[in-house]
């Protein structure tokens, strides 16, 4: 047992929630906005492959991280295109636009690298930029698990207070939570439900763009075609299980991103008896218990999932 | 007693007439079907023509009110896929002009390659697609989102590709069992997302592509245990099935035929009619439409939305099931790593396209399919990489789901006239 679980774990598990607090945070932005974000997964990949590209060519990874933010918010402008705008279903639209993710990035790829499948890899990742914040991390059990991690993960502690920060605290938060309640009482106030929603959406470009970087460039040096393996949808149900928080999706990623180290160490650790792919699936069906557990006790935004139109707007 | 209600004997004539041409019409049509599965291209030409001919016929020859009664509205409905199509393919040509690529090129060896040279692949490609766009459908009919198709097609083609290596029964009786079993243990793969949905209301989106994950990633175990053993000659691949089970091939009865073309598109476009009865003209398929439109409406009407819930999520399993069975009883006869992946994520293509309307699946999944077989023959013969059809289908899908865009387009336009 006490090799199966030690520091080193807990460090693998911050390190391995990190794509999916990030995602999870764009989430729950989006969701109580009101808008459902099934594009996340499609979203993810996009960043992971611009990220890498750009990283590649300019040799620089801190190019390729805002490559990927940049990229990512891109792409998740068509879904708030394509929900706000143009009043299409929020499911169908980000189901379409994973379809489109995966096209865009298997052509992309052969046309960068001239091949499908895994990427050159990138002269330095960001995992390289790994440092320990002095003083802090001679903390016991929390200094090595928190304050000596690579950038991005960084970079997500400080997304997770500021936007714990703007929900919470600001009058921003306070309008995109009431575009998810009650957009109407929204409008009528002189707040415009459309621009909440796009600047919601633009959030969540902006996070799992910054997620697909850090798996492409910081956990890893190459891009590998469906390297997100269904994380988006992990962090929706991070978010749900963390009832539409901030701090309630950042526990529910650390959870999966417990799962999943655990799978790693279970598969190093090597159980002849067991077959080491009853531990890969060990990150979903967590996944499937914590929507089924948790989802009773908390309550969705009022208006998720449902289009908005003022000129039909009833109550 | 006056017999003046009976029809004069030039009436009867006549009527005698028009049924036998409707008959030889009807006829000549399914003849140039089974011509056109059979690997004969300009079979199709029959397909279109005849149609025309018994509309034709039953407008008594008035081309007038033919064309207003019959191609007009046709030309109507289609204007708007037909606009989504050409403006998709302007952005993949723009797309290729960027990168290098010479569209023209591209574009001729895609059609020539999808709809003329290859089509039978396209057919062997349309097949799971009708089954996996069916499952999108009939759970998309009560409002609810099978995103996880992908993963009742793998329970399917596992189930199969086990029991196929070990029944030793005559094909006829087996292969109607192995679709049975392949397709309600798929069904059941959807229990656990319908408890979730029905009792705590887990959203089925997570929960079915979760456990389609979980079948994918678990299929190297059962791979292994039949017969992709690291020792063996092909790792990663199992025994292949008896062969007294593989579906008849077309070249056994049509010489012509594509040799590996099966009849798995006739059984698709069978359990299309069949879905497209469920939906539209029984009791269930009414109250899962009910459930679609309007759930509040249909529990004030007395129907119970939890059991539609189930009906439609595990009916939806039972058909994304029966696209792995027949995958594997049809073209592959034995289960490999990752068999395929992505039927799941085409089918919902396939269903958003033809508007969940199952007949029009069939043609949705054909055209796609002949998109993926027109690609492969453009990137071997022009070497444009076929990735560029997935963009082109992604960009097709989203101008044809996002109606609304036509409605703002001409919206603008018409204030910008005012």
């Amino acid at each position: 047992m006490s090799e199966l679980f030690d520091l080193n774990l807990v460090v693998a598990m911050v390190r391995l929630s990190t794509p999916i607090t990030l995602a999870a945070i764009g989430a729950v932005i989006c969701e109580r906005s009101g808008i459902v974000n099934i594009a996340m997964e499609g979203i993810m990949i996009i960043g992971a492959f611009f990220a890498a590209t750009i990283a590649y060519y300019t040799g620089n990874p801190w190019i390729g991280m805002l490559g990927g933010i940049v990229f990512g918010m891109l792409f998740s402008l068509i879904h708030a295109v394509a929900t706000v705008t143009l009043h299409l279903d929020h499911v169908v639209s980000g189901a379409v636009l994973n379809i489109l993710a995966f096209g865009m990035t298997r052509y992309l790829m052969v046309q960068f690298f001239g091949h499908p499948g895994t990427s050159e890899p990138i002269p330095t990742s960001l995992g390289a930029y790994r440092f320990a914040v002095p003083l802090l991390s001679d903390i016991p059990i929390i200094g090595p698990v928190l304050f000596n991690q690579t950038p991005i993960v960084y970079l997500s502690f400080l997304i997770i207070i500021f936007f714990w920060f703007v929900t919470r605290r600001t009058k921003v938060g306070l309008h995109i939570r009431a575009s998810g309640e009650h957009p109407l009482a929204l409008e009528t106030i002189g707040v415009s439900v459309v621009r909440i929603r796009y600047i919601s959406i633009l959030t969540s470009g902006f996070t799992c763009g910054l997620a697909g970087a850090f798996l492409s460039i910081e956990n890893n040096t190459t891009f590998t075609e469906g390297m997100t393996n269904g994380r988006g949808f992990i962090a929706l149900a991070a978010n749900i299980s963390g009832g539409w928080t901030i701090p309630g999706a950042f526990i529910g990623s650390l959870f999966f991103g417990f799962a999943d180290a655990l799978q790693l160490r279970i598969q190093s650790l090597g159980f002849e008896a067991v077959p080491e792919e009853l531990f890969i699936i060990l990150p979903y069906v967590a996944t499937i218990i914590a929507v089924a557990g948790l989802v009773r006790h908390s309550r969705a935004p009022k208006t998720l999932g449902a289009d908005f139109r003022i000129e039909q707007s009833s109550d | 007693m006056t017999n003046n209600q009976q029809p004069s004997s030039s009436v009867l004539y006549r009527r005698g007439v028009a049924i036998v041409i409707r008959v030889l019409l009807i006829v000549a049509t399914m003849i140039g079907v089974v011509l056109y599965l059979a690997s004969n291209f300009w079979a199709m030409a029959l397909i279109i023509l005849m149609p025309l001919l018994l509309l034709f016929h039953r407008e008594h020859g008035d081309i007038a009110a033919l064309w207003q009664r019959s191609i007009l509205p046709f030309l109507r409905t289609i204007t708007i896929p037909a606009i989504g199509f050409t403006t998709a393919f302007i952005v993949g040509a723009i797309i290729m002009i960027i990168t290098g690529d010479n569209p023209l090129l591209a574009y001729g060896a895609l059609f020539y390659g999808g709809f003329v040279k290859n089509w039978s692949i396209s057919l062997l490609n349309a097949v799971p697609l009708i089954f996996t766009g069916l499952a999108i459908c009939f759970a998309f009919r009560a409002g609810l989102f099978n995103i996880g198709a992908e993963g009742q097609y793998y329970v399917g083609a596992m189930v199969t590709a086990a029991l196929g290596i070990y029944l030793d029964i005559p094909g006829f009786l087996a292969i109607p069992l192995l679709f049975i079993i392949g397709g309600l243990l798929a069904a059941s793969y959807n229990i656990i997302p319908t408890l979730l949905k029905v009792k705590t209301g887990a959203h089925e989106v997570i929960t079915t592509m979760m456990l389609a994950h979980v079948a994918r990633l678990l299929s190297p175990l059962m791979i292994r245990n039949f017969g992709g053993h690291i020792s063996s000659p092909h790792p990663l691949v199992t025994y292949e099935i008896s062969e007294r089970l593989w579906l008849p091939l077309f070249s056994s009865f049509l010489p012509n035929a594509y040799y590996r073309l099966h009849t798995g598109i006739l059984i698709a476009i069978g359990v299309a009619l069949c879905t497209h009865y469920v939906i539209n003209h029984t009791k269930i398929g009414f109250e899962i439409r009910a459930v679609g439109y309007n759930r509040r409406a249909a529990r004030a009407q007395g129907i119970s939305v939890g059991k539609i819930y189930a009906v439609a999520l595990l009916g939806s399993g039972l058909l994304a099931g029966l696209s792995g069975v027949v995958e594997v009883l049809g073209l592959n006869h034995k289960l490999f790593e990752n068999i395929n992946a992505g039927y799941g994520w085409n089918g919902i293509s396939v269903a958003l396209l033809a508007g969940n309307n199952p007949i029009a699946i069939i043609f949705t999944a054909i055209l796609w399919g002949a998109l993926d077989a027109g690609g492969q023959y453009m990137q071997r013969n022009v070497q444009t990489p076929n990735s560029i059809v997935e963009i082109i289908k992604g960009i097709v899908l989203f101008l044809l789901v996002a109606k609304y865009l036509y409605t703002f387009v001409f919206q603008k336009i018409r204030r910008k006239q005012s």
